[in-house]
């Protein structure tokens, strides 16, 4: 297939916006089509996944029948999506939002679509094509009443129309046409039922279902305390993690997706819908420094409880309801634009990630940092941690990015075990922490910090180094400045910055490091990386510049203000899992390094 | 026989049957949903309704031992491979009457062929054997019936000794 083919059946990952409810979300590209909707959470196999598969994955499609320019917003301050059609005959708003529920008997999970003529005439064609389990699993298309119903897996859905035209059903889908005229409004709804009876909605009820989701995320952005000059990408940050927070667990998505490519046609395709723990201490700073104190105590208590199967060992992630168990399986699906190998799970869970514990004592800090006071089997869970950090940090790992080379005594590793044991130490004198191995944490990280400033730092490259021995740099030294491995005057963190700029730079992109890291193929530059310089560079007092790369990089969001893991930096085009967490979380955290949280 | 054990069998019999179709549901063989079903005629409330269906399964299954029990007293026997039988026959009314004719015509929420969806949201109906909760619900419910009568008759046979 040629690569224009695979263009025109794969939009641009930069063409869509993501809806979702706290329990699933789905991407909606510019063209009006729904391409991914994971039933019945986050991590269920997929009932639309064109994304993966543009034969077989199924998809959503809503729009004109003729050409037309499309505009695109939120609604403001809100996870619902507006897309304005306008054709040579017309113009059309259709008005997107998986809605939340109020409490009534409501479909399990609801997609609703809102069609409303503004001018002119606007012939519109809609067609669902659901397919379960990633379109692996048989399917069954059935025109029962009052709607039709697609069954699967144990998976249901059915597709209320009202004035969208005469539902057609064939063997792969339900289609119909309809005019949108000035004042004419349609409604389209899916209703999915998973394990249960379907709930057949009433028109009225999804309408107003809609009103009542677009008034509970205005609402919830209300309360958003940032007041700096970045509010309006802060906001939809917030509004992106929102949607990535699972709410029945409390735990945050790294990212809404699997399998999208870190370079086209490339291998480096990772299913990113768990919850990483190394994401915790920054996320965490987010949420209380913008005031979701909600949402920061249920993710600390999700945490904590879901790491309580492995401790003092952490694995690297852990599913979405606090499971360990995640084996990596490969599906036959054709991937994004020919993208293989689709994956879902993730080998990553049972790799040894040093970092992992000192982003999660940090964050266990912040928690504490804002007032909040530690149970007696936390404070303990803790100091077993701290022990283990003492055992453990001489060994090499695997690193931050998870690299599936020889395992290395990586430099950010090391700092972010001694993070642990100073934030554990801090807590210890805090009384929050057991404080009986006090003085084995403190000789602990005063050796930690003689074997980074022995064998970490090149006189060479004026910097700290990737990983012990080398003469490699890594955008994950930036965190040294943003944890505060050191003071921000220290010279050594100063050059550090400098050095990563230097050397990893494309214009405000930074590539995540240079040399070898097992797998084949490159990669784009990665997002999050730009926004830790933009922190890193504040806080070394370089505020100017930091300042001036947060404007370029804030241009490169896409329509809706929404960023990927990874942007390629010759064509701007997105690559990697979308929208990314890890993304949104370090612009909020630089918008908050540079201008605090405005309160 | 005894009563006794036509109370004690049905409230095993139901935690079986209730346990059989709930993994049924989580192994992705069937959406049928008893204690949702029944629990959603009185309330709205996703939650309320559940608890509230639970309890009202185990009433009824209790109440069907009952009726278990009677027919074993007019039989003059009782044991697990006559309560197995009527289980059987349990599953095809249930499957074909009760929760295919009778609940949606007493349940203010649920669809029948003549209901629009314009006022109120409605719950999708069994079906004939409950086919429209996915194809292997009647195999799963008749499997399901089957334990519940087998497991009253063995209590009821078993408390006469």
């Amino acid at each position: 297939m040629s690569a224009s083919d695979l263009s025109d059946r794969y939009p641009p990952l930069r063409d869509y916006a993501l809806i979702g409810d706290g329990r699933t979300a789905a991407l909606i590209s510019r063209a009006g089509s729904i391409d991914w909707w994971c039933l019945p959470d986050l991590d269920s196999p997929s009932v639309f996944g064109a994304l993966l598969d543009a034969e077989r994955g199924g998809r959503f499609t809503l729009g004109p029948e003729d050409r037309a320019e499309v505009r695109r917003r939120y609604v403001p301050d809100t996870n619902v999506l507006e897309t304005t059609f306008t054709t040579a005959t017309g113009r059309v708003r259709v008005t997107d939002a998986m809605t939340l529920p109020g409490g009534r008997l409501e479909p399990l999970r609801e997609l609703a679509r809102r069609v409303e003529g503004l001018d002119g005439r606007v012939p519109m064609r809609w067609r669902v094509e659901p397919r379960f389990g990633y379109g692996l699993a048989r399917m069954r298309i059935e025109p029962r009443v009052p709607f039709p119903v697609a069954t699967g897996a144990g998976t249901a859905v059915a597709v209320c129309a009202w004035d969208a035209g005469y539902v057609e059903c064939d063997a792969t889908g339900m289609a119909g046409r309809f005019e949108a005229r000035p004042g004419t409004r349609a409604t389209l709804a899916v209703s999915a039922a998973y394990g249960e009876p379907l709930v057949f909605p009433g028109r009225d009820d999804v309408e107003q279902r809609i009103d009542a989701t677009a008034a509970f995320w205005r609402s919830w952005s209300a309360r958003l305390r940032y007041t700096g000059p970045w509010r309006e990408a802060v906001v939809r940050s917030a509004l992106a993690l929102k949607l990535l927070v699972f709410a029945p667990s409390g735990a945050i998505a790294a990212a809404a997706t699997t399998s999208l490519p870190e370079r086209i046609g490339g291998e480096r395709n990772w299913d990113y819908r768990f919850s990483w723990i190394r994401d915790s201490s920054f996320t965490l700073e987010s949420l209380l420094q913008l005031g979701c104190e909600s949402e920061a105590k249920a993710f600390f208590w999700w945490f904590m409880h879901a790491t309580q199967r492995t401790l003092p060992r952490l694995n690297v992630f852990y599913r979405l309801d606090g499971a360990t168990h995640a084996p990596e399986v490969t599906l036959p699906l054709d991937g994004y634009r020919g993208s293989r190998p689709v994956r879902i799970g993730n080998g990553a869970a049972e790799q040894v990630q040093l970092d992992t514990y000192g982003e999660l004592v940090d964050a266990v800090y912040q928690f504490v940092q804002k007032g909040h006071r530690l149970r007696l089997d936390t404070g303990g869970d803790i100091a077993r941690i701290a022990d283990f950090v003492c055992a453990q940090w001489r060994r090499p790992d695997a690193g931050i990015w998870e690299v599936r080379a020889e395992p290395r005594h990586h430099t950010q590793s090391k700092a972010m075990c001694w993070v642990a044991l100073d934030r554990a130490v801090k807590l210890a004198r805090a009384g929050q922490v057991p404080s009986g191995h006090l003085d084995r944490w403190t000789g602990e990280a005063a050796a930690i910090r003689h074997f980074l400033d022995a064998h970490c730092w090149s006189d060479r490259q004026r910097s700290y180094v990737g990983y012990a021995g080398t003469e490699h740099l890594d955008a994950s030294l930036l965190l040294l400045a943003i944890m505060r491995y050191d003071e921000p005057e220290s010279p050594r963190l100063r050059a550090t910055v400098q050095a990563v700029r230097r050397e990893l730079a494309v214009g405000p992109l930074l590539r995540r490091y240079t040399g070898d890291d097992g797998l084949v193929g490159g990669e784009g530059a990665f997002t999050c990386c730009s926004f830790w310089l933009v922190e890193a560079l504040g806080i070394t007092n370089q505020r100017a510049d930091a300042e001036h790369l947060m404007a370029e990089l804030l241009a490169l969001g896409n329509d809706v203000g929404l960023y990927a893991e990874e942007v390629e930096p010759s064509t701007g085009a997105f690559l990697g899992n979308f929208p990314q967490g890890l993304v949104h979380l370090a612009l909020i955290s630089a918008a908050i390094a540079m201008h605090g949280d405005g309160t | 026989m005894s009563v006794w054990g036509a109370l004690a069998g049905g409230f095993l019999g139901t935690l079986v049957l209730t346990t059989a179709l709930s993994a049924g549901s989580q192994l992705r063989i069937t959406r049928m949903d008893i204690p949702f079903l029944l629990g959603t005629a009185f309330t709205e409330n996703r939650t309320r309704a559940r608890v509230v269906g639970y309890a009202l399964h185990f009433v009824a299954g209790i109440l069907f031992a009952l009726v278990y029990y009677a027919a074993f007293v007019v039989l003059g026997r009782a044991g697990w491979a006559l309560g197995l039988l009527f289980g059987v026959a349990h599953a095809l009314f249930s499957g074909t009457t009760l929760v295919n004719v009778l609940l949606p015509a007493v349940h203010p929420r649920m669809g029948t062929p003549s209901s629009a969806a314009d006022s109120a949201p409605l719950l999708e109906s069994p079906g004939f054997m409950l086919l429209n909760y996915g194809r292997p619900t009647p195999v799963l419910t008749l499997l399901a019936h089957m334990a519940y009568g087998a497991i009253v008759g063995a209590f009821v046979a078993g408390a006469a000794h």
